[in-house]
């Protein structure tokens, strides 16, 4: 449980880091960044393999064989054999088309128990609006505050208990997708158009839809919406 | 070291001294001796660079072993803050890098780089001034030319010395990613310039253009895995450079073999121990500084807690391995926490390739014998040395019973971190920049 504990700690700090990263003198670091993204991983890899009651079990991506669904979660547990995706839109940023797992980002669990996915189009297409420009303080308080308005999904056996930790959570998830090439696994078909670097994508199309079912697909538009942390990273 | 301490004095001399609080910009941010350790070349935050020059060496009847001390020889703003409309980003003016090139005429020259631009400065010295023209008096004023009677010839009188630095060359908008070294050519007429994923092969004379040699920016972003932290040629075959990345890795690239050297003509790599892995494997593995030594057969390399040697013969492990701060392996959480833990510490070979040198915090900096397998840790402060003093070594209690003069690990000031260090390429004179100071070591032998 410490190792939990811990890993929480330092998912935590390393978010902190990428977030307070944003606004230093000369632009992102791009070495310093990438290593705390590592150590983001590694913890979180920790904190989701770990026994115990996860107040936020996101599902393990497609590409990580070693990580085991929490046993309690029962609801998760149904998630593992790969689900087609719903239906996708790609068209446009306005309503990216939740896919099962990464809708489960803290705010919407219940789709991914196989119901309908919630329409949080609203949310995502308002935060979509903000871009890049975004005030960084209304971001976290924006995410705190979406979770209530969905729809109560079929409570899995852990609730989340406290606001924070859920974000930091699924913020794990987010973070566990958007560097493909540090899993063990890469996803097949990466499909966004690479960036140049250093910009900020802030006006670049939306990524395609994954091609295979169980696919990691927290592309650009889910990425963007949820919280300037995943812009920074997107933004290498 | 093959003296002991007490045979041995060292004379320390104090530059940059600042006693108010440190201004950030004049943190220094790089030190670098020239080719003859004549001259001494210092960077800091605020853009600037301070060149010392050793005075010729005094043999008189009261100091008969009187080496040479540094003095400021010149000082100039080498690079300004700039910002970057495009992305909207300023662009720092930290000196990230010095060197100079080998002195082929009267004039000095060295190259200095922020993160996006490397200049190539000129330092000359002028001692003499014309005097006389015709056409405008001494104090610059045009003369009106028809109150001129007589013509004279204009003379060249002496005047107090002056150093001045031109900005020869600016080596502009190649580098999308921030510099992090640069290094000269043994030809002389390239150097080369790496960035987190790009290295650039530049011709002195030509600065609108240069030639990429390395390029492991992967096509998706989001596959970045490993970047560019060093890059050097070799000191003798200008065909030989290495670079090192942030998994700890060095690769030996060959230019005859292609135009983009992507592919390596050796990998040296030490596979990990897995009894130490943990959190921040990855990032204690990022190699922050690699050099050839003088002789060219051996690079060094320095991670967050060690200094490796490696034989360029063999790539599967280094020959030599020293502990810088192993206490740190237990503390690295907290050192992650307040950023210590990148922390990019540079290392040095002395001039005949016997002793490598390195920084450490508190202070302290750490030098280790090859030869003879010792180790000394000395401090850079201004209370612990005066001028002349000999350094006392120092060592650090990890647990226990703490002996009298030594310090336990977390007394340790973080905040006084020595990253940049350089050696006399030819004799025992060491420069340690200790945040804002800059301290010369010299060796004196009895």
């Amino acid at each position: 449980m410490e190792f939990k504990l811990e890993a929480h700690r330092i998912v935590s700090i390393s978010l902190g880091k990428i977030y307070s990263a944003r606004g230093q003198r000369g632009g992102l670091k791009l070495h310093k960044n990438l290593l705390v993204s590592l150590v983001l991983r590694s913890a979180r890899q920790v904190y989701l393999s770990e026994p115990g009651c996860p107040p936020e079990p996101p599902p393990a991506p497609a590409g990580h064989p070693e990580e085991e669904p929490p046993p309690r979660t029962a609801a998760w547990a149904a998630e593992e054999p790969p689900l087609p995706p719903p239906p996708q839109d790609e068209a446009g940023r306005d309503c990216p088309g939740p896919r099962p797992r990464r809708c489960c980002c803290g705010e919407n669990r219940g789709g991914c128990a196989g119901a309908p996915p919630p329409p949080h189009c609203p949310r995502k297409r308002s935060a979509g609006e903000r871009g890049q420009a975004g005030s960084p303080l209304k971001k976290p308080r924006r995410e705190e505050e979406e979770p209530p308005p969905l729809p109560p999904p079929p409570s899995p056996p852990c609730e989340q208990e406290d606001m924070e930790t859920g974000n930091v959570a699924s913020l794990i998830s987010i973070f566990g997708s958007s560097f493909s090439g540090l899993l063990s696994k890469e996803p097949k078909g990466r499909r966004r158009p690479p960036l140049d670097g250093g910009e900020a994508a802030a006006g670049t199309a939306p990524a395609e839809a994954a091609a295979e079912p169980g696919q990691i697909c927290c592309d650009e538009p889910v990425l963007r919406t949820l919280n300037p942390w995943s812009t920074a990273i997107v933004a290498f | 070291m093959e003296e002991d301490a007490e045979t041995r004095k060292i004379s320390s001399s104090f530059l940059r001294d600042h006693s108010y609080a440190t201004e950030a910009a004049d943190i220094i941010s790089t030190v670098e001796f020239n080719h003859t350790g004549e001259l001494l070349a210092t960077g800091d935050k605020g853009g600037r660079v301070v060149i010392f020059q050793r005075e010729q060496e005094v043999k008189s009847k009261n100091q008969p072993h009187r080496r040479g001390e540094y003095n400021v020889y010149s000082t100039f703003q080498s690079h300004e803050p700039e910002f970057d409309y495009l992305k909207s980003l300023e662009i720092e003016e930290k000196i990230n890098k010095i060197r100079w090139l080998p002195q082929q005429n009267a004039a000095y020259f060295l190259l200095s780089t922020n993160d996006k631009t490397v200049k190539l400065w000129k330092v000359s010295e002028r001692d003499k001034r014309p005097e006389g023209y015709n056409l405008k008096d001494e104090d610059g004023r045009l003369r009106d030319p028809s109150m001129i009677t007589v013509l004279r010839v204009p003379v060249l009188r002496p005047m107090d010395l002056m150093v001045e630095a031109t900005p020869r060359r600016v080596f502009a908008n190649a580098h999308t990613y921030h510099i992090n070294s640069i290094s000269v050519n043994s030809d002389y007429e390239t150097y080369m310039s790496a960035d987190d994923l790009r290295i650039n092969l530049w011709n002195f004379e030509i600065t609108n253009q240069s030639f990429n040699i390395v390029d492991i920016k992967p096509a998706n972003m989001e596959e970045l895995t490993e970047v560019i932290t060093a890059a050097e040629f070799h000191p003798h075959h200008c065909n030989t450079f290495v670079y090192s990345s942030s998994k700890g890795t060095i690769r030996l690239c060959d230019m005859r073999t292609a135009a983009l050297c992507d592919r390596h003509a050796k990998f040296f790599e030490e596979p990990e121990d897995p009894s130490n892995r943990s959190f921040f494997s990855e990032i204690i593995s990022s190699i922050s500084d690699v050099k050839f030594s003088h002789s060219g057969r051996y690079i060094m390399t320095r991670d967050y807690l060690t200094v490796k040697v490696w034989d360029l013969n063999m790539e599967n492990r280094p020959i030599e391995t020293y502990q810088v701060h192993d206490y740190l392996r237990s503390k690295l959480c907290s050192l992650y926490e307040n950023d210590c833990i990148f922390d990019k510490f540079e290392c040095v070979w002395n001039g005949s390739d016997s002793v490598i040198m390195t920084g450490s915090y508190n202070n302290f900096f750490r030098m280790f014998d090859r030869n003879t397998k010792r180790d000394v840790t000395l401090e850079a402060s201004r209370e612990n040395s005066k001028p002349r003093a000999i350094l006392k070594p120092r060592k650090v209690c990890v647990g226990g019973k703490r002996r009298k003069d030594e310090i336990s690990v977390d007394s340790l000031d973080f905040s006084k971190k020595i990253l940049h260090t350089a050696w006399h390429p030819s004799e025992n004179i060491i420069a340690v920049a200790a945040t804002n100071n800059l301290y010369i070591f010299q060796d004196k032998v009895n």
